[in-house]
């Protein structure tokens, strides 16, 4: 399993995985700089912190889960590589393990870079308009906190845009479920049923309503890893034909 | 020992049977040309020997393992090369093997051993996306070469290549047994690269292994021919006919067929002399060695219509 992971992350580094890992939480980070230079007073910390953490979650986030996924699969779709790797001698779990880690990891990476270019974005606001410096605390425990919920809630989402990459060798299902999944996590915000949509699981984490938090974290953790274990248990058993 | 050996192989999709009761034996250290049309059952075939797909029957043995049992341990025994080949045009032929070698768990040096069989040293820096067709089958077999396996899988190794292309893999195949200590399994449509590189050869045909066997014993087991060249065809096939002999009527000259173990050179002078005695002048007439084609087409024509399942 070492072997495979570390050869994953070999073929993601010549990728443009890096590029994706940057560009989204650095969207988010530009949004912000230039949203608080619109500003004429000071605001506080969590206004701009916790509304980063909520555009990743509302919206960047199911977003880069479709496309990190559809470039990690399409890494052995376009070249046709599947008949090659599923021929070696090792268990076929565990190329497929390989390609959940890493998505799970380039995840990883980029709450944090959420929360460290959200900071850095603000930090600079205020260099140019000193008068816009935020006013509370900066609990950076509650934010990783949050950032960290986030991203165990999205496990269940990870899963589903993964196992539909690799099924079909066509990037196209997976665009269409991730971005239908984003658009009705977007346009049904509010709706009670929405915390057992899974592309709405990670923004639950911001609810008020601890059973709506906790729902939607179960779900999105347990049903998570329950969905990973069927789909390397059903991918290792599929022909590719 | 054989290096493969399967038994009444079957694997059938929906309605078709793609692959209908085929008992390969390979022996060690042979090249074994695995021939038939496009869509006769050689890739199903292939892939079930590399477990990619299952058979609905049958077993498989990969030097001497059960492969259906234990699918990692035959795989270490087997590199392949497949249709699809499975690169990546980004990387540099040295960084696409350097993927499987940690794969694979081999050492560095690993690299060099299987670049120097292929030739293929001097352009490993570049990336793969610049290779020529010829070079990615070489790196191809480099790839299944990793490893040093007992039994290398080469799936139309000459498709798409230019004539060039086409011999230089030719000269290389004849020569893989020896140089990386293997046998080697290779599938193609184009007989006549088969017949000039392999030691033994099966055909399949329809799903159905219709011939399986040495191509010496092949050849010696088949009837001489002999190309009769003259102005009167007609006339001339009255005469043959009235020594005894078989004729095929070709498009510019008569092919004869001789009964096997007959003596070519005394049936081509008694045939020579009555066609002159007979008053027709005679402009060829050659003994033929029968091409592995020749056999093929015999073969596949007497072979009954496909069996659809129900």
């Amino acid at each position: 399993m070492h072997r495979v992971l570390i050869v994953e992350l070999r073929k993601l580094n010549r990728s443009l995985a890096a590029a994706l890992a940057i560009a989204a939480p650095g969207l988010i980070a530009v949004f912000t700089f230039f949203n608080m230079l619109r500003g004429k007073t000071a605001q506080p910390w969590d206004m701009w912190m916790v509304g980063a953490t909520g555009i990743w979650a509302f919206f960047m986030l199911p977003m880069s889960v479709t496309a990190l996924t559809a470039l990690v699969a399409h890494m052995e779709h376009g070249p046709r590589t599947w008949d090659h790797l599923r021929a070696l001698p090792l268990p076929r779990w565990t190329i497929y393990a390989a390609k959940a880690i890493s998505v799970f990891l380039v995840l990883a990476l980029m709450s944090i870079g959420v929360f460290v270019l959200t900071g850095a974005a603000v930090k600079l606001a205020v260099a140019l308009k000193p008068e816009l410096a935020p006013t509370g605390v900066f609990d950076a425990t509650v934010y990783l906190d949050m950032l960290g919920r986030m991203y165990l809630a999205a496990t269940l989402v990870v899963v589903i845009q993964l196992w539909i990459s690799l099924r079909w060798a066509s990037f196209v299902p997976g665009l269409v479920v991730g971005i239908g999944g984003t658009f009705f996590a977007v346009v049904a915000t509010a709706a009670k049923v929405g915390v057992f949509l899974p592309w709405q699981m990670p923004v639950n984490m911001l609810s008020t309503e601890g059973w709506r938090l906790h729902t939607a974290l179960s779900l999105g953790l347990g049903g998570g890893l329950l969905l990973l274990a069927l789909m390397l248990w059903r991918l290792s058993r599929r022909e590719v034909l | 020992m054989l290096a493969i050996e399967t038994r009444d192989l079957r694997r059938r999709f929906g309605p078709t049977v793609a692959v209908d009761g085929v008992s390969l034996s390979v022996p060690r250290g042979c090249v074994y040309g695995f021939m038939g049309r496009n869509g006769a059952g050689k890739t199903t075939t292939l892939k079930m020997l590399l477990g990619l797909v299952r058979p609905d029957s049958g077993t498989i043995r990969i030097a001497g393992r059960d492969a259906l049992a234990d699918r990692l341990g035959a795989a270490r025994c087997m590199g392949a090369l497949l249709e699809a080949h499975g690169f990546y045009a980004h990387l540099s032929g040295r960084e696409n093997l350097d993927l499987t070698r940690s794969l694979l768990g081999l050492r560095p040096t690993e690299l060099d051993r299987v670049l120097e069989i292929v030739g293929l040293t001097p352009d490993a820096g570049r990336r793969v996306g610049g290779y020529s067709l010829g070079m990615r089958q070489r790196l191809g077999i480099a790839r299944a070469l990793l490893g040093s396996p007992e039994v290398l899988i080469l799936d139309e190794p000459t498709n798409g290549l230019d004539p060039d292309g086409i011999a230089d893999m030719r000269d290389f195949l004849r020569t893989l047994p020896d140089r990386a200590n293997a046998t080697v399994l290779l599938s193609s449509h184009l007989l006549g690269e088969v017949e000039q590189v392999a030691d033994r050869v099966g055909i399949i045909h329809q799903g159905q292994l219709v011939l399986q066997d040495d191509l010496a014993t092949l050849r010696a087991g088949q009837a001489p021919q002999l190309r009769l060249g003259c102005d009167d065809p007609d006339r001339a096939r009255s005469v043959i006919l009235g020594l005894g002999l078989g004729l095929t009527r070709g498009p510019d000259s008569d092919r004869i067929t001789l009964a096997p173990g007959a003596d070519v050179r005394e049936t081509a002078r008694a045939l020579n002399r009555a066609l002159v005695e007979a008053g027709i002048d005679v402009h060829e007439l050659s003994p033929q060695a029968r091409s592995l084609e020749a056999i093929y087409r015999d073969i596949t024509a007497l072979t009954p219509p496909h069996k659809e399942a129900a």
